[in-house]
């Protein structure tokens, strides 16, 4: 099936068998290999990308599903050198350890902050529960998400 | 400048690690992120049965599909051990990569490479295997039984054929001094059981291989791995490739935790496919298979100690028994550490144990961040609490008073290795982190009523830097490091050394620049292999910063050496008169001589006139064996709070402490602290994997969903959660410094279950302590 | 040997994918097609139960494109809710936080915000987990399933629609479109509570209450529990127990005495069955307490 979408802001068509899954079509086709596959099974966040700007699970969903739709992936953050506020505070608070769940992590986090720009951290925490991560237990990565709230929103 | 008031330029800084932007970006790669044009796509075709024979298996109609198919039959029959870290006399073996006496659900026994993962599936399912289903043993005491299944008949201990008793996979006693005596001078003595769980590592990535097979007959791999060069010798042991020409890919792990201290299995099978098929074989394992791979050891302690009045221990006495599930990965030298574990935390004057590792018709266990030592801390930190009350006394002062420390003798890595404690920061640990959480203020055990209580509890505990020592031994435990000055003065380092994530490899960035004087971003980590890189063993026993590092620091002294003598030369100076400092404006470092102005040039400009002159390449090469394994030391105080009547736990409080010698990174080294106590939040009250007892399968059966670990919204808050470091010297390591890793995650489950009792007066001898346990033993306290 | 079926990675099997863009267009496509057809809402469980082997259906049909099936609109005296309504506006719904409390709170607790994105509140009910939080809240609040078929439309009360884990009384021809929600009566108060091993979980027991009451006494009292028989299920007993009458401690030990013999829990890898009797009982004092703090129109 000819799908057509836009990914990290450029049009795509492309051929799709309608049970190949979304996050099969960015790792093995279009070469995104930021979003990981880490259950299969919706639990551990690791393949989370924005659909029309809300994160979802790229490995529930068919890449027929998102014909017409939107798709951002952390590829598509901080392209041409400049970083997205979350990922320079990831960096700068030691929020990355083995790195697998980050990219997740990072696009989950941009969703809050965009719905949600001075969180509570009882909120970042409860929003990024659906992201798994075994190395961090979650301090730094919280303190990151903080960290870039508080930037947006001295610049703004 | 560090805590302990050296002065350092760039250790103990905090800076943004070198791998930082590639890991924001989504642009690191890790081993199921490599893709080679014309690959194939391998499946595994894995036991159904928790113990079987395969009577016959029928594979034609997946080679009709295209397929390229192996079984048992295409492999050559070598009995190995996946993990090289042991020398051969310590060394069991009783792995086949593909088997036809399947011994777990799950084991493989044939596979099968395809155009794409779905013609893979295809053709597994159309394998026909006929199976002559076979009793298995689930449980390790009745596995000890005599007249039940037998798993192994014979293994191999290095070369030799040894048979194998009643399961019993191998043993080891050890016993100093008179325990009848030690025990007849105490005035209380305990005994009790202590069982803990079966966990997974739940690393995010799972195990994944891909193998190119190159003309010259060699391999090329990318894969999971803590070490590049065994998973090179162990290919070379198995399918006789001469090793020069396997070449095995230093990657980035998704996490491990020991979960690839061993070479996955997921790699030898993904040669012998590329091997047959003549092409590329990727193989990474779906979550579901990964928890069908590896788990965590079980332990069963039966711990007796003894302690006078006045709190000093007289004796101890502990008997351990191990589910190892169906193979050894590093069964043998668990016994030994664990009762190193056991001693070096606190002096007993005369002691005995026997352990004993047993199998299973279970997912084989290896080693889980601590290597069973959270588990014998997590038993003698809530015996330690026991005896304290028993005597009346501080549980902190009853530590105080028996810990192992400066000056002691230490034999954490076993009986086999000992040395004297030469750092130590643990009373120093106690008395703050106490201060810190309130200690004194802490309740009374079972003294509150009410539906939820508080309590605070602590746990101490060490992990060995590296597994070094004064003397060969059955360990091996070298590095090496590889450092050339480029024309520009940066400097390329190249190590087998994978980092788990802890940031290993940044630290040796760091210790490099510390020597040479040069700005942190000259110093280059190439990406590397086995054919490029000296031989390092592994990056497990919290060894990386320890080892490795004084495999860099050792490199960079010699390269410093080189330089400065070629200077000495430029600048008609003496070399040992010259020193090196970094310009951040050049962005390199300028040798010069002191007070002697106009004397100096950049490294860059000495390496180019070096070119220039033909003196040749300005580099080392340092191969690397620590002569000590010094203990770094922490202690977890840990708030929780107990819903009486649904028995659930909430983390409140947690204020941590730790003596890793001199600190180098600050941000990653409280980060391995607060995953530490995740994980070991995780170990004392949530996890397991349970086991089917009608399908000998796993209760889960490998999806996460009934697997958990804690969330985000589960852990405390980031005000909540107090790190220090307590920075001592250790002579022996490079700048001072120690190991981490381990220590991080030792202690924290003893911490949260002594939290508990201390809130319910209530004591619990199995874990994980769930809700269900915490409620079933408030009714039973009445 | 199903332990060689499954693939979490990909879907392992071929199907046809259909989108229809009216129910019309759907009905006819599931007529067609019958048992070989699954709809495809969220896929937060379908495509897992796909990955697993559970199903293999040779056609989905997706219904995210059908405009009627999203509509989240007031009718007389309630809510109608599409059913491909996904859980993540419901929580956002402003109108629903005001006049179904007890709906948004259910439906916050459930799963991730990445699920929450995807699911729908009718591939909840059609998944008719004994667990689904959403479907215990629905029957405190005496929800009606709306379900078009090739012989027109119905509505059923929604605690008949359950007939066991994973069953419900949809046949293959039919779509459940939406659910109609009554509002509670005015000045009723709510509280769902649900037990986890984590954060991050399913249900090892949850509990929806509804109550409402005039001069102490109770007038009107609604109590679901999920995760405690084969599917979720109306505590009828201890609600007409409590009603008409003052909820003394007397009162309430008669109904936490009832709960046992209410309920028919099981062992499981999430809790023992006896765990689950325990703690039933102890959500429902606290469920009825919360309630009650929050009748009269207060909401903490």
């Amino acid at each position: 099936m000819r799908i057509e979408f836009t990914l990290n802001g450029r049009r795509r068509r492309v051929d799709v068998e309608p049970n190949q899954l979304l996050l099969n079509l960015l790792r093995d086709e279009l070469g995104l290999t930021g979003a990981k596959y880490g259950c299969g099974i919706g639990v551990c966040g690791a393949c989370t990308v924005l659909l029309d700007g809300e994160p979802v699970l790229s490995c529930l969903i068919l890449a027929v599903e998102v014909d017409g739709k939107t798709v951002e992936t952390i590829e598509g953050l901080g392209e041409g050198g400049r970083l997205d506020p979350l990922q320079e505070a990831f960096i700068e608070t030691g929020a990355i350890q083995c790195g697998f769940c980050t990219p997740g992590f990072i696009m989950a986090a941009k969703a809050l902050l965009e719905e949600n720009p001075e969180p509570t951290e009882r909120e970042i925490r409860e929003y990024l529960k659906g992201n798994l991560c075994r190395c961090t237990g979650y301090v730094n990565i919280v303190k990151a998400v903080k960290l870039a709230a508080e930037r947006a929103k001295y610049l703004t | 400048m560090s805590m302990s008031g050296k002065s350092f330029r760039v250790l103990g800084e905090r800076t943004a690690r070198k791998d930082g932007l590639a890991r924001v970006r989504g642009l690191e790669r890790y081993a199921s992120d490599y893709y080679l044009r014309n690959m194939l796509h391998a499946r595994v075709l894995k036991s159904p049965y928790p113990h079987a024979r395969v009577r016959s298996i029928d594979v034609s109609e997946a080679e009709g599909l295209g397929a390229t198919v192996i079984t048992f039959r295409d492999i050559p029959r070598v009995r190995f051990c996946p993990r090289l870290v042991s020398t051969p006399e310590a060394t069991y073996k009783d792995w086949l990569v593909l088997t036809d006496r399947p011994l777990y659900v799950g084991e493989p026994i044939a596979a099968v490479a395809a155009e794409s993962e779905e013609e893979a599936q295809r053709a597994l399912e159309s394998i026909r295997v006929e199976y002559e289903v076979l009793e298995p043993i689930l449980d390790p005491l009745d596995s000890m039984r005599p007249g039940g299944p037998q798993l192994h008949e014979t293994i191999l201990l290095g070369d030799e054929e040894v048979r194998v008793e009643g399961n019993l996979a191998c043993r080891l006693e050890v016993a100093e001094g008179d325990v009848e005596k030690g025990f007849g001078e105490a005035d209380v003595v305990l005994e009790r059981e202590y069982r803990t769980s079966r966990r997974y590592h739940s690393q995010l990535e799972v195990k994944s291989a891909l193998v190119n097979p190159e003309p010259d007959g060699g391999v090329s791999i990318w894969c999971t791995t803590q070490t590049i060069h065994n998973t090179r010798l162990l290919i070379h042991e198995i399918f006789g490739i001469p090793t020069s020409r396997i070449r095995v890919y230093r990657l980035p792990l998704g996490g491990s935790f020991g979960s690839s201290i061993h070479t996955n299995l997921v790699v030898p099978i993904a040669v012998a496919l590329a091997l047959k098929a003549g092409r590329p074989v990727k193989l990474a394992y779906t979550r579901e298979e990964d928890m069908h791979d590896h788990s965590s050891y079980q332990m069963i302690f039966r711990l007796k100690l003894g302690a006078k009045r006045d709190g000093r221990l007289t004796a101890g006495e502990l008997d351990m028994v191990m589910d190892i599930g169906a193979h050894q990965v590093q069964a043998y030298p668990l016994l030994g550490c664990v009762v190193g574990w056991w001693v070096s935390l606190y002096k007993l004057p005369s002691k005995r144990y026997r352990g004993r590792a047993i199998y299973t018709n279970k997912v084989p266990s290896c080693a889980m961040r601590g290597y069973g030592n959270p588990q014998t801390t997590w038993m003698v930190e809530s015996m330690v609490d026991e005896l304290a009350e028993a005597v009346g006394m501080d549980p902190l002062e009853f530590r105080l008073k028996n810990y192992v420390g400066k000056g002691d003798i230490f034999w954490g890595q076993g009986p086999t290795v000992k040395s004297v404690i030469e750092s130590c920061g643990v009373e120093e640990i106690l008395r703050r982190g106490a201060e810190l959480i309130g200690w004194d203020k802490r309740p009374k055990p079972g003294e509150q009523r009410g539906r939820y209580r508080r309590g605070i509890g602590l746990g101490r505990g060490f992990h060995t830097s590296s597994a070094g020592a004064a003397v060969p031994g059955t360990v091996v435990d070298y590095s090496g490091a590889i450092l050339k000055v480029n024309e520009d003065g940066t400097i390329d380092y190249i190590t087998a050394m994978v980092d788990q994530g802890g940031g290993s490899l940044e630290a040796h960035a760091k210790i490099i620049a510390e020597e040479l004087g040069v700005p942190l971003e000259v110093v280059n980590i190439v990406a590397a292999d086995t054919q490029t890189t000296l031989y390092d063993v592994c990056t497990h026993a919290s060894r990386g910063v320890y080892a490795g590092g004084g495999a860099a620091l050792r490199a960079a002294r010699e390269v410093k050496g080189k330089l400065l003598e070629l200077a000495a030369r430029v600048l008609d100076a003496y070399p040992h008169a010259l020193e090196i400092r970094p310009d951040e404006e050049l962005g390199q470092g300028i040798i010069y001589a002191r007070g002697v102005e106009g004397k100096e040039i950049t490294i860059g400009d000495l390496t180019t006139m070096a070119r220039h002159k033909n003196w040749g390449t300005i580099a080392s090469a340092v191969s690397f064996r620590p002569g000590s394994c010094p203990p770094h030391f922490t202690a977890f105080f840990a708030e929780v709070e107990v819903d009486t009547s649904t028995g659930r736990v909430r983390p409140v409080r947690v204020v941590a402490g730790a003596d890793i010698g001199t600190v180098i990174n600050p941000d990653l080294a409280e980060g391995q602290i607060h995953g530490g106590f995740a994980m070991g939040w995780g170990l004392a009250v949530l996890e397991d994997t349970p086991y089917d007892p009608e399908t000998g399968d796993l209760l889960c059966r490998g999806y996460i969903t009934d697997y958990k670990v804690p969330t985000a919204a589960d852990m405390p808050d980031v005000e909540d959660f107090k790190v220090f470091f307590v920075e001592t010297h250790e002579p022996t390591g490079p700048f001072g410094a120690k190991g981490l890793g381990e220590a991080a995650k030792n202690p924290a489950a003893a911490a949260v279950a002594n939290a508990i009792s201390n809130a319910l007066g209530v004591r619990f001898y199995e874990l994980p302590i769930t809700p269900d346990r915490i409620l079933k033993a408030l009714r039973e306290k009445g | 040997m199903e332990i060689n079926r499954v693939n979490t990675r990909i879907i392992p099997f071929r199907f046809e994918y259909h989108s229809p863009s009216s129910l019309g267009e759907a009905l006819t496509i599931l007529s067609r097609y019958g048992s070989e057809a699954r709809i495809l809402a969220g896929g937060t469980d379908l495509l897992v139960d796909m990955k697993q082997r559970l199903v293999e259906p040779r056609h989905l049909v997706d219904i995210k494109r059908i405009p009627e099936l999203r509509l989240l609109r007031e009718d007389v005296g309630g809510f109608i809710i599409g059913s491909a309504v996904k859980l993540r506006e419901l929580e956002r719904s402003e109108a629903i936080k005001g006049r179904l409390p007890l709906l948004h709170e259910a439906v916050s607790s459930m799963g991730s915000v990445q699920v929450r994105n995807m699911a729908t509140l009718g591939g909840n009910l059609c998944r008719a987990s004994p667990s689904a939080d959403a479907a215990v809240a629905l029957l405190a609040l005496e929800a009606e399933v709306l379900i078009a078929g090739p012989t027109g439309a119905k509505r059923v009360p929604l605690e008949g629609f359950f007939l066991g884990p994973r069953a419900t009384l949809l046949r293959p021809d039919e779509i459940l479109t939406g659910v109609y929600v009554p509002y509670p009566p005015e000045g009723a108060g709510s509280a769902f509570i649900k037990l986890g091993r984590t954060s991050l979980d399913l249900a090892i027991v949850n509990i929806a209450a509804a109550l409402k009451l005039r001069g102490g006494i109770v007038e009107h009292c609604r109590i679901a529990m999920g995760a405690v028989a084969p599917k979720p299920l109306r505590l009828r007993n201890i609600e007409s127990l409590l009603s008409g009458r003052e909820l003394t401690p007397e009162a309430l030990e008669e109904a936490l005495g009832m709960v046992e013999a209410s309920i028919k829990p099981i062992t499981d890898i999430r809790a023992t069955a006896e765990y689950r009797r325990e703690v039933s009982k102890v959500l429902l004092r606290d469920a009825l307490k919360t309630a009650t703090e929050r009748c009269g129109g207060r909401r903490s």
